[in-house]
């Protein structure tokens, strides 16, 4: 089956941070997570922005809470895409939220084989990363297998690095993995952390903003060429400066990079860094490559 | 009959306090409610001790003033939240055992001392919640009223029933209190007064005291899943005077914090707040007395802490196979060395530096008693890098000696450690991060000297880069500042002051660094060390 961007549509969750999504691609939906502060209940991303919520934790003498989005909110999206034939369904990784079971029991419930529900084993900007070179397939027409192949090859060469103000909101939301062995309070200690397999991995310990951001810059160095191919995201939560700073540094060491995508943490992701996290995303998109090892 | 007295409750109060400081940790790690600060088991705990004291202490001549020296005793050592509610619990308590004139407490008067205890704590507490101590102190309440209703059994069979009523009471406050129910604990203060109830039946039953479950036992990582208070400051004391009004003050207080609680008589009051500003809470103490027993606790440091206690007692971390031994000078370079190392390893500290050069025995002693199989030396000074290595070639173990010249680039060195690496590996990358850091000195010239062209007068600023002089003259931020010109050299973005122990103040120094690097953090610590006014590093 030719795949196209007529009869295939793309579905994320809330925590890929693109809340626009639908807005810029007529075939791309959204479900939002909750955000939960006390009794009160939010969508995110809908009743609740980025913004919305980083006033409210800031004011706010409570943690929130985060769950994901039932059976019957994805049901509900599938149903509304009924006029697509193909659905690609790419979520937060499984093991980090139910988001990834509950889109795959209402894709089993419809019964119909047409929704493919995809592990992304990794959040926020990763995942839109993702979506967004499905999407530049769809437009000139892919198939699954192609998409199969990209999606594999993604898992294993994207780049993805965040720093924390502070390990406690992981830690809180019981999301800290091996990381809590950086927890460091003294000194303006920042931990370099990735996601790998859908934990979270500490890789090293540098102190303050600058020296992280630095540090996000080195990795690009040593893990990429500057090629048009080089697509970047960079995400933020309430720290629009640092992601500025990231940005400047990126254009210098990479010009000829894309920085695809830019966006503040939304709520759930915000609830479980907290204030200050810095994100950073790349993947080499190499459309030929990709087409040649589905020869 | 005040001599019977006073052994039996002095037996009590030590039995009570003993029970209670058995479970401490364990009460601690409990408490998230109405603030995480961690610190319920250690509040009540010192509440009770101060009760032990005054009746330790009491010249009490009969059954009333000893009552009175006890409500006293725990007003004035009533520490957090709990310890001045469990100080009113004692006060209802006392109230009535003090008026009773039967020559021992039996079933009866200890229901009543119950009653009284709630009445009295329920009233100290402006806006009472269930599911906390209010609930088991009620709760016990109304089992020792139910069970003497038609003449109960004998007191030790009632304390015996007491003690399972009150751990039903504590097992329910997660049904009552919803940020129980999803921190996975019971209400911290509740099952305070459960071990002090527990204490006091093991006492008069003649039973040894249960052996205390373990500190993390029953306690779900969940616990850290909590709500910080909004304020910082914990802020304590009494107020004496003749004519207070807790009324007055209570709203006075309610303006600058919340967790408010304001206890006591018109002579004497215990206050407890949670507050950014602790001196206006003073300052309103001032107003309506002398002000006495102050303590102040950030509760932030408090949270901090105890997630570190819950963090260790997550399982996911193996033994660490690298250790550190590190030569330092200066008590809060120490502090430093160890926090940076903590979460990721163990550390032994050597004292020494400059002029205090440890022996290979000290050495070899502390890589000896390190924690792990291997170990890395920062030897953080040129004179004792001999001695590491020989410790090192002595050990009974395998020991690298990364050369550290000074003690910023020892911290340096630390920040590249990770406990679960062997030492060769650990050798390798704080050897990297060494090379990737400028280290500086300020410090005064000890005799006249010329050196690689700087002229230098005893008892100026002498300003060292990477052990070469950069500067000498009388202006100690002159020299700073051409040192830090120095270090910065290059693309820096962090530059970390450690600051001696008789270092000159550094306001004018930061602010002539602002205007002149506004681009670099700046991380200022109090190092403590001799001789070096200022350790310096660049990175």
């Amino acid at each position: 089956m030719n795949l196209t961007n007529a009869n295939t549509a793309i579905v994320l969750d809330s925590t890929a941070d693109f809340p626009d999504a639908q807005q810029q691609h007529a075939n791309w939906r959204v479900v939002p997570l909750y955000v939960n502060f006390g009794t009160e209940s939010y969508t995110d991303g809908v009743e609740l922005t980025a913004s919305e919520f980083y006033d409210r934790l800031r004011a706010a003498n409570e943690t929130p809470t985060t769950s994901q989005p039932t059976p019957a909110d994805f049901a509900a999206v599938y149903e509304e895409l009924a006029g697509y034939e193909r659905i690609l369904s790419i979520h937060l990784a499984s093991n980090l939220s139910g988001t990834y079971q509950s889109a795959l029991t209402a894709a089993q419930d419809l019964g119909d084989g047409r929704v493919r529900v995809i592990d992304s084993e990794s959040a926020s900007v990763a995942i839109t990363l993702l979506a967004l070179a499905i999407q530049r397939r769809l437009d000139r027409g892919t198939t699954d297998e192609e998409i199969d192949t990209l999606v594999r090859h993604y898992l294993e060469t994207h780049g993805l690095l965040f720093t924390v103000d502070t390990l406690e909101f992981l830690a809180r939301g019981g999301r800290i993995g091996k990381a809590k062995a950086f927890a460091g309070q003294l000194m303006h200690v920042k931990p370099i952390l990735s996601i790998r397999g859908g934990e979270v991995i500490p890789l090293k310990r540098v102190r303050g903003n600058r020296k992280a951001i630095q540090e996000f810059v080195r990795a690009l160095d040593t893990q990429t060429e500057d090629t048009p191919a080089l697509r970047v995201g960079i995400a933020h939560a309430d720290a629009p400066e640092r992601m500025r700073q990231l940005e400047k540094m990126v254009r210098d060491l990479r010009p000829q990079a894309q920085i695809e995508f830019e966006t503040s943490l939304g709520a759930v992701i915000g609830a479980h860094a907290g204030p200050g996290t810095v994100g950073f995303f790349w993947f080499t998109d190499d459309e030929q490559q990709s087409v040649r090892s589905d020869l | 009959m005040l001599n019977g007295d006073l052994e039996l409750i002095r037996r009590l109060a030590d039995a009570a306090l003993a029970s209670l400081e058995a479970n401490r940790e364990r009460i601690d790690d409990l408490n998230v409610y109405p603030v995480p600060d961690g610190d319920t088991g250690t509040n009540l705990t010192m509440t009770v001790r101060s009760v032990v004291d005054a009746v330790d202490s009491t010249s009490a001549a009969n059954r009333h003033s000893l009552a009175r020296d006890v409500t006293r005793g725990a007003l004035m050592g009533a520490r957090g939240n709990s310890g001045v509610i469990f100080s009113q619990i004692v006060r209802g308590a006392a109230d009535v055992l003090g008026t009773v004139d039967a020559s021992t407490i039996d079933s009866d008067a200890t229901a009543r001392a119950l009653r009284g205890a709630t009445d009295a704590a329920y009233r100290a507490v402006r806006r009472p919640v269930e599911g906390t101590m209010l609930s088991v102190i009620r709760e016990l309440a109304e089992e020792a009223e139910a069970q003497t209703a038609h003449g109960g059994p004998p007191v030790q069979e009632l304390l015996r029933l007491l003690v399972r009523r009150g751990e039903e009471a504590v097992a329910r406050t997660p049904e009552q209190l919803q940020i129980l129910r999803d921190a996975g604990v019971v209400d911290a203060g509740g099952a305070g007064l459960l071990e002090l109830v527990r204490g006091v039946a093991a006492a008069v039953r003649g039973e040894p005291l249960p052996e205390a479950p373990a500190p993390t036992d029953g306690i779900g990582f969940e616990a850290v899943h909590q709500e910080l208070s909004r304020y910082r400051y914990c802020t304590v004391f009494v107020i004496e005077g003749d004519d207070l009004d807790r009324t007055a003050l209570e709203s006075a207080l309610e303006r600058i914090g919340d967790s408010l609680l304001v206890v006591g008589d018109p002579t004497a009051v215990k206050v407890h707040v949670h507050t950014d500003d602790p001196g206006a809470a003073l300052s309103i103490g001032t107003q309506a007395g002398t002000i006495d027993r102050i303590e102040i606790a950030n509760m932030h440091e408090q949270t901090q802490q105890r997630e570190q206690r819950l963090l260790a007692a997550v399982p996911d971390t193996p033994p660490a196979t690298c250790g550190i031994v590190a030569v330092v000078a200066g008590e809060g370079n120490r502090r430093l060395f160890e926090s940076l190392a903590a979460p990721v390893g163990p550390i032994g500290i050597v004292e020494g530096g400059q002029t205090m050069n440890p022996s290979t025995a000290d050495l070899l002693r502390a890589v000896q008693s390190t924690d792990a199989e291997q170990v890395v030396v920062l030897p953080n000074n040129s004179n004792v890098l001999l001695a590491a290595e020989h410790a090192a070639a002595n050990a009974d173990r395998t020991v690298e000696v990364v050369a550290t010249t000074s003690i910023p680039a020892g911290m340096a060195a630390l920040l590249a450690f990770d406990g679960t690496r062997s030492a060769a590996e650990n050798a390798a990358e704080m050897r990297e991060a060494i090379a990737a850091i400028a280290t500086g000195e300020v410090t005064t010239a000890s005799r006249d000297v010329e050196l690689d062209g700087v002229s230098i007068r005893k008892g100026q600023w002498l300003g060292l880069a990477d052990d070469r002089p950069v500067s000498a003259a009388d202006g100690f931020e002159d020299v700073a500042l051409a040192v830090v010109d120095r270090l910065v050299e290059g693309s820096r973005a962090l530059l970390t002051v450690l600051v001696g122990a008789d270092a000159p103040p550094l306001e004018a120094l930061l602010d002539a660094l602002g205007r002149a690097h506004p681009d670099l953090e700046v991380d200022v610590q109090h190092g403590g060390q001799p001789h070096y006014a200022l350790l310096l590093s660049a990175e």
